[in-house]
């Protein structure tokens, strides 16, 4: 898995490329919870993900009750067709904020 | 700084008796070899060094703390320094340990490189200095150093060095030795540990009913402990209430909050007879006491055998089949998030739930280790795999059609990608 943050506006973007599972889970939650903890507006662009598994969604769902707890806002963005499958098969699509394009989100939160 | 020399060296310098040399060397391989306690074995190897040689005072530093600092092991004569600490090129025996080579200083004084901080802080007086360092095969693990010889001039001799050298590296074997012994007996208590948790986890799977009874389960953990879970008992009414989920993660801690919704689920599952409201009510348990985003997927629901119904709350899991007598297949979508993540807002509110006429079908509650499963092939179950296997041994009994399932999943000598559940209601 590789990544990268970027600042854009007042929002933090993450972005999420290749497999999110088991061994590379633990280096998105670390990313994820930095970027929240700024208690500034969090996106993560998931357009470069190939993969991800349950303990991947663990590490989004931890960073959003991060978020939450801090008070700042946390969405998804331009979801991979895998990603946006699996997150839509457990109902996790209803959890989440999730803009179609890194723009958009940027719109609403930037 | 002295050349390392090998023992037959000592021949050649002369110094002391061959035989007495080869004996400490003997006795002291041979202290090693029965050591249950390395650290006592060298305090007392050390002891034996330091009076063998005829040195004032004798000191066995390991490198520590990724090698940035020198902390001494053990200590005989002079002062006691156990647990004095240096920094890893400190000094004479930090030179020693940096260039991984033996020294002789006949006065420290002398030697721009001896730190005089140990003498001042001890009192004592350092004059000249044997060094040796402890390492195998270029991993360095230390030194050994002793100080001031008693005899001759108070000169350490080539012949004193060659004989340290032999002495450190038996020493440093040792060590490596017992390291190595520490961490497999670590690996071992842990893979003990991890044994004893598996078996209080398949305690709580349900038992075999056979082949009469209408429901079937079975859990095939991809390492030794699982995040997956099934479950049925029976109701006083005659109905059974029966689940099947998966924790997020694998590895103990997917273990443990499967064990705790397991247990969750039974207790509860005898006074609550509605799944949306006793998923609802696992759930706000789980909220409360939600770690690191974990989650579980389940599919919690009660069949009534009479009736040939099946009631049904899906809480984010991959969706269940229903195949009806005619072979046709329906898939049971999840209508809510997994359990762990969304806080109830009122106590009673209830997952969503379904209502499935099995009709003389069957229903079959897997995890995605099922149909992300790999085949003999390498390429994947997947749902479509999944349903034409179940079409396949559809004239089998419902104990021998989920073994094939498994069956076909498993690599044999290989572990599973994922652990292997699936759980199915026969309604023939």
């Amino acid at each position: 898995m590789n990544h990268e943050v970027t600042e854009e506006g007042k929002a933090i973007v993450v972005a999420l490329e290749g497999d999110v599972d088991l061994s590379s889970s633990p280096d998105a939650r670390k990313i994820l919870l930095e970027c929240v903890r700024k208690g500034r507006p969090v996106i993560v662009d998931m357009a470069g993900v190939s993969y991800i598994d349950s303990s991947g969604v663990a590490s989004l769902v931890e960073s959003l009750q991060g978020a939450r707890k801090a008070g700042c806002e946390f969405a998804l963005a331009a979801i991979s067709e895998p990603a946006l499958r699996v997150l839509h098969l457990a109902r996790l699509d209803t959890v989440f904020t999730i803009h179609e394009s890194r723009e958009a989100a940027l719109a609403e939160l930037g | 700084m002295a050349e390392r020399k090998s023992v037959e060296s000592l021949l050649a310098a002369g110094g002391g008796n061959i035989s007495d040399h080869l004996r400490l060397l003997a006795d002291l391989g041979h202290d090693f070899a029965a050591s249950l306690d390395i650290e006592e074995t060298l305090r007392s190897a050390i002891e034996r060094i330091t009076t063998y040689l005829d040195a004032a005072g004798g000191a066995l530093f390991m490198l520590e703390e990724g090698g940035s600092t020198l902390c001494c092991h053990a200590c005989h004569g002079a002062t006691e320094i156990t647990g004095l600490t240096l920094s890893s090129d400190q000094g004479i025996i930090g030179r020693c340990v940096q260039t991984d080579s033996g020294a002789i200083v006949r006065d420290a004084a002398d030697d721009p490189d001896f730190d005089t901080t140990t003498d001042e802080q001890t009192g004592f007086t350092t004059l000249s200095i044997l060094c040796a360092p402890l390492s195998v095969h270029g991993e360095r693990i230390g030194a050994i150093e002793l100080v001031n010889k008693l005899s001759e001039d108070g000169q350490f001799t080539e012949a004193d060095l060659a004989v340290l050298q032999a002495l450190s590296s038996a020493a440093a074997l040792a060590i490596i030795n017992a390291r190595m012994a520490a961490e497999l007996m670590e690996q071992e208590r842990v893979r003990r540990e991890l044994e004893l948790a598996a078996e209080i986890q398949r305690s709580l799977l349900p038992e075999d009913r056979g082949d009469g009874f209408p429901v079937h389960g079975i859990n095939r953990p991809a390492r030794t402990v699982s995040g997956d879970f099934y479950d049925y008992f029976g109701l006083d009414d005659g109905r059974i209430c029966f689940n099947l989920g998966d924790v997020s993660g694998k590895g103990m801690n997917a273990a443990l909050l499967m064990a705790k919704t397991a247990s969750l689920y039974r207790c509860l599952g005898k006074t609550i007879h509605e799944p949306g409201l006793l998923l609802s009510k696992v759930n706000a348990e789980i909220c409360e006491t939600a770690t690191r985003g974990m989650f579980v997927t389940m599919v919690g629901g009660i069949y009534d055998p009479a009736a040939g119904v099946v009631r049904l709350a899906n809480a984010g899991h991959e969706p269940p089949l229903h195949r009806a007598p005619d072979g046709s297949f329906a898939a049971l979508q999840a209508e809510a998030p997994p359990l762990g993540i969304v806080p109830p807002v009122m106590p009673d509110d209830a997952y969503p739930e379904t209502e499935l006429h099995l009709d003389g079908g069957a229903l079959y509650v897997f995890t995605d280790g099922v149909t992300e499963g790999y085949l003999d092939d390498g390429t994947t179950l997947e749902v479509e795999g999944l349903k034409a296997l179940l079409d396949e041994v559809r004239d089998r009994g419902l104990r021998e059609r989920l073994a094939a399932v498994v069956s076909r999943l498993d690599p044999g000598d290989a572990p599973l990608r994922d652990d292997v559940t699936i759980l199915a209601i026969d309604d023939a």
